[in-house]
């Protein structure tokens, strides 16, 4: 059966409503009645608490309330882990310490809280925050990764030996052997710095406690309403029912808004609950980058092991991960790290050892790539590396060292985010690779383009890397699908959509088994009191996992429609056809029930029920899948850089990705856009900076800079291969990651190619036009 | 951020020591600074007003005087908190004689944290340097007050810059750099000659009809 709308560019469902201001977002929605909640953040990043003064707060008018930990007795505990720990891998050590909900005798991060004010409106709560006076004891601060782990290093958690908060060994093969057997052994340094999330919505919450009812309504835009929920109610004693998360339409997640149990989330809902107000919380954006997390940080002293011709016998890497203060997290963006690393080439023997830190600075979870840019970064470095001493070209090496389709699937050793061993599921990476070469005519620039353009005197380089990206990760996600007496159709599921196209991708699924126009079908989801149960939106999963449950469910319905119409129509099942929201018989039209009639057939009031059979055109389904499937791809960057400013400009960037079956390739492009931008601000814009006092530096966006459209290429040209993947009926891979993960590597392979000084290495990500120049004034002068 | 420099001071050694032991003096040379108090010997506590670009409040302080050798060397400990953040910070300073006038050196570290540090951070250099230069010219003038005063025995009665006269001074500096830019004085050329153009173009214009 052909595809009818999947894989249709259909415009989105839910576009008419946002753009003209019909679309309820937090700040929209107001109580009667209703405070204001602020938090009062430490400005120290390693310090002991010696006393809190809140008297002068407590008197200014409009103040309702001002606490501390002291005025939450034993509801201030360490928080629950927000992902299992990795008790799957053998001999991972590890120490939990999970985010405290408000700092009780010290503080361990800058912008850690220390009290919250309940007030009338945020500005006479901010106003009070002025009037709290800390008596701070300021201690040694932890900074540096290295240094953290040396005897005699002040300690993060004083009940902790060390500030080693875990550290995993992964290894297949046997390196020590491929490098004794080598020709040649590459070895290098490389670090990764710090990055935002900076949703252009910040985080905040809306509590509404209701005595008469006992029920409580969150309103916040989570990527995991399920979670934010069941942690809630399981804080405050609560059935789940009892508590109903919605989330209203959200400026972006990326990452840091899949964390519960943060001191938003458990504070706000207590205080709502005793002081029976709603209560509403939100960041301004220097809030935002004091109190959300950020990710990246880290430093990777790596070895390639080749022959003399190019080909990988081996990889080592030892790096070390900035956790942060806390880790609720656990290992999720390292393990990503470890097993993206290696990603789409031949390396038969692979060792990897991440020791994560426990630092004075802002916790570390997942921001859009989540470790895997690390992976990629370090391995697309070590091969332009291996490349220069074999003088061999970029793209050889990596041709040469690419997987073959007849090795795939392949079992990698290397157990990710998930906690199984990853596979690389199906993929076809030589095509990818030479799509892309094709596409920007890799050939004729090196041999015409950038020889003529060099004569003129321009610096311009060429980069290129492939990757891969595990998506679609389980446990699960489930759908409900009910068709209304209006004939059009309801679907709801347990993720929460972030501005990504849910509402249409969704539609597009269930419109392809029911024959109703995408326009008819209504997509719920982050409302917990629709469907109740689900994990979260997170590493490029909701339309491969989500969007698999809502397609078995609509198999599901169709089922029923076939069962039901054959009964009600007197004729078999074979003879029936659905198009148009109406079930016919094939050969007798005017025998025919529309999908509102059959709705309300299937709900009988009165009578008897055959035994067995479901009232309703509903049905439920649940899907997880055994691993991750493997989306991949190409990027293709040309660069013209000013060697006397350094500033560096796009030309051209193309890349070629697989996301096996695109549902609407219009929604992939932008996906991959998205994703696109952030890498580049990744690689020459962003960074997140804290001093060696851990002071955050860059808490506006005066100082943490962005990728404008000025400093986008002037178009992004894609190239799309289709490898399905085996692991769900539509053959659907994620792709809400894959623009972040290759960037940076292509960016510095770009650059150095362009400089053309072979003593100049760009190992750091985090690039701007001083530091490039500040690095390379000193490759030339050495 | 580390501090330091040197500025010749117009008196001798005793007199500019003297000064720098008197807190009133000490307030009167740093602008928003509300009021310092002897608490202990050596040790003063006082307030403050900050303003480093969007970010303002009032701190809280203590200054502690130490390894005192007079009237050569000492060492001033700073450890400010307030609204706006905290500053900590150590300075050395050192008085050396020059024919009659005083050569003051100092260095010193200073740690901002808070708002200061996370938003005013780009601006803390500039404000930095434009605070002690304005220092130095209270100072001076402080000096030249109390030399005067010393040889005619009146009072000595100086007031020391209010908020809004730093502001300016602030925006003094920062302009006078801008003038000094060959660039500018380029534009002094260009604007007459580009409207005399425009002129001479416009009835040219209405000439030719």
């Amino acid at each position: 059966m052909s595809n009818r709308v999947i894989k249709k560019s259909i415009i989105r469902n839910e576009d008419p409503q946002i753009l003209t201001g019909q679309a309820q977002y937090l700040d929209d929605i107001e109580f009667p009645g209703m405070v204001h909640a602020a938090f009062k953040r430490s400005d120290f990043a390693h310090a002991r608490i010696l006393s809190i003064d809140v008297s002068e707060a407590r008197k200014r008018p409009g103040v309702i309330g001002v606490y501390t930990s002291a005025d939450f007795g034993d509801y201030i505990k360490p928080g629950p882990l927000q992902v299992p720990p990795p008790t799957a891998i053998k001999g991972a050590t590890f120490q939990i310490r999970t985010t405290m909900p408000i700092a009780i005798q010290k503080v361990r991060y800058s912008g850690e809280p220390v009290a919250i004010v309940i007030a009338e409106s945020r500005y006479i709560a901010e106003d009070a925050l002025d009037d709290i006076y800390i008596d701070f004891e300021p201690l040694d601060v932890v900074v540096d990764l290295e240094k953290a782990l040396e005897k005699g290093s002040p300690l993060v958690h004083e009940d902790t030996e060390s500030n080693l908060a875990a550290n995993v060994k992964q290894e297949r093969g046997n390196y020590a052997e491929a490098a004794a057997k080598a020709d040649v052994v590459v070895k290098r340094k490389i670090s990764v710095d710090r990055v935002a999330g900076a949703a252009l919505e910040n985080r905040g919450m809306i509590v509404l406690w209701d005595e008469k009812t006992q029920n409580m309504t969150i309103w916040c835009g989570t990527q995991s309403p399920i979670g934010l929920r069941n942690a809630t109610a399981t804080r405050l004693g609560l059935f789940e029912d009892q508590v109903h998360v919605i989330t209203p339409f959200t400026g972006g997640g990326f990452g840091p808004k899949i964390l519960t149990s943060l001191p938003d989330d458990v504070l706000i809902t207590y205080l709502a609950m005793k002081l029976n107000l709603p209560i509403k919380w939100y960041e301004d954006r220097r809030e935002n980058f004091l109190s959300t997390t950020s990710e990246r940080d880290q430093v990777h002293f790596c070895e390639l092991a080749l022959t003399k011709d190019g080909v990988i016998l081996g990889f080592k890497d030892v790096f070390y991960h900035n956790s942060g203060a806390y880790n609720p997290y656990m290992m999720t963006v390292p393990l990503n790290t470890q097993s993206h690393t290696i990603s789409n080439y031949r390396v038969p023997s692979f060792y990897t050892e991440v020791n994560m830190v426990f630092t004075n600075e802002m916790i570390v979870t997942p921001v859009r790539g989540a470790g895997r840019p690390q992976g990629v970064f370090v391995m697309e470095r070590m091969m332009d590396m291996a490349a220069k001493e074999l003088k061999m070209d970029p793209v050889e090496i990596r041709m040469k060292n690419l997987l073959q389709p007849h090795e795939i699937p392949l079992y990698t050793g290397i157990i990710g985010q998930d906690f199984v061993e990853g596979v690389l599921d199906s993929g076809d990476f030589p095509t990818a690779l030479n799509k892309a070469i094709e596409m920007v005519d890799y050939k004729k620039f090196r041999a015409e383009i950038q020889p003529k353009l060099r004569a003129e005197g321009k610096h311009v380089g060429i980069g290129i890397c492939t990757f891969t990206e595990g998506t679609a990760v389980g446990p699960y996600e489930g759908a409900k699908i009910t068709v209304g007496s209006n004939g059009k159709v309801n679907v709801a599921t347990g993720i929460s959509s972030q501005g990504q196209g849910h509402y249409t991708v969704f539609a597009q699924i269930v419109a392809e088994q029911l024959s109703v126009d995408v326009k008819d079908i209504k997509v719920i989801t982050g409302d917990t009191a629709h469907f109740s149960w689900g994990c979260g939106t997170f590493a490029s999963r909701g339309a491969a996992v989500a969007g698999t449950a809502i397609h078995f469910a609509a198999v599901k319905v169709r089922e029923k429609i076939f069962k039901l119409a054959s009964k009600l129509l007197e004729a078999p099942e074979e003879e029936l056809e659905l198009s148009n929201g109406v079930v016919r018989v094939a050969d007798i039209p005017s025998k025919s029930i529309t999908l509102g009639d059959l709705a309300v057939w299937a709900n009988p009031m009165r009578g008897v029920m055959e035994p067995g059979m479901e009232p309703g055109l509903e049905a439920v389904a649940y899907y997880g899948p055994p691993y991750g499937a493997t989306g991949a791809g190409c990027m293709v960057m040309i660069v013209d850089v000013d060697p006397e400013t350094m500033a560096v400009k796009i030309e051209r960037l193309v890349m070629v990705h697989d996301c096996g079956t695109p549902i609407n390739p219009m929604l992939v492009e932008g996906q991959i856009h998205g994703g696109v931008q952030l890498g580049i601000g990744n690689a020459f814009y962003e960074k997140i900076h804290y001093d060696e006092t851990g002071q955050l530096l860059t808490a506006s966006f005066m100082d943490y800079l962005f990728p404008q459209a000025t400093d986008m290429p002037p178009k992004i040209e894609l190239g799309h291969i289709e490898t399905l993947t085996p692991l769900n009926p539509l053959g659907i891979k994620g792709v809400g990651e894959a623009g972040a993960i290759p960037t940076p590597a292509v960016f510095n392979q770009a650059i150095e190619d362009a400089l053309q000084d072979s003593r100049f290495e760009l190992l750091e990500s985090n690039l701007s036009p001083s530091k490039l120049f500040t690095y390379f004034q000193k490759a030339k002068g050495s | 951020m580390k501090l330091e420099g040197e500025h010749l001071f117009n008196g001798p050694r005793e007199t500019v020591w003297d000064m720098f032991y008197d807190p009133e003096v000490l307030a009167s040379a740093v602008p928003g600074m509300d009021k310092l108090d002897l608490v202990a010997e050596n040790t003063y506590e006082g307030l403050m007003n900050v303003r480093i670009g969007p970010v303002s409040g009032k701190f809280s302080g203590k200054l502690t005087l130490s390894d005192i050798v007079a009237p050569e060397s000492l060492t001033l400990t700073v450890d400010g908190r307030g609204a706006p953040g905290f500053a900590k910070g150590v300075g050395r300073v050192k008085f050396e004689e020059a024919d009659g006038k005083t050569l003051m050196k100092y260095e010193g570290d200073l740690n901002i944290g808070g708002a200061l540090a996370s938003v005013g951070q780009r601006m803390i250099d500039s404000v930095a340097k434009s605070m002690i230069r304005t220092a130095f010219e209270t100072l001076d003038n402080t000096l030249g007050a109390r030399l005067a005063a010393k040889s005619t025995g009146a009072a000595v009665d100086f007031k020391p810059p209010t908020q809004t006269e730093f502001a300016s001074s602030v925006a003094k500096d920062m302009f006078g750099g801008f003038t000094k830019m060959p660039e500018f004085r380029l534009l002094l050329y260009i604007i007459p000659v580009v409207t005399a153009l425009v002129i001479f173009a416009v009835v040219l214009k209405n000439c030719g009809g």
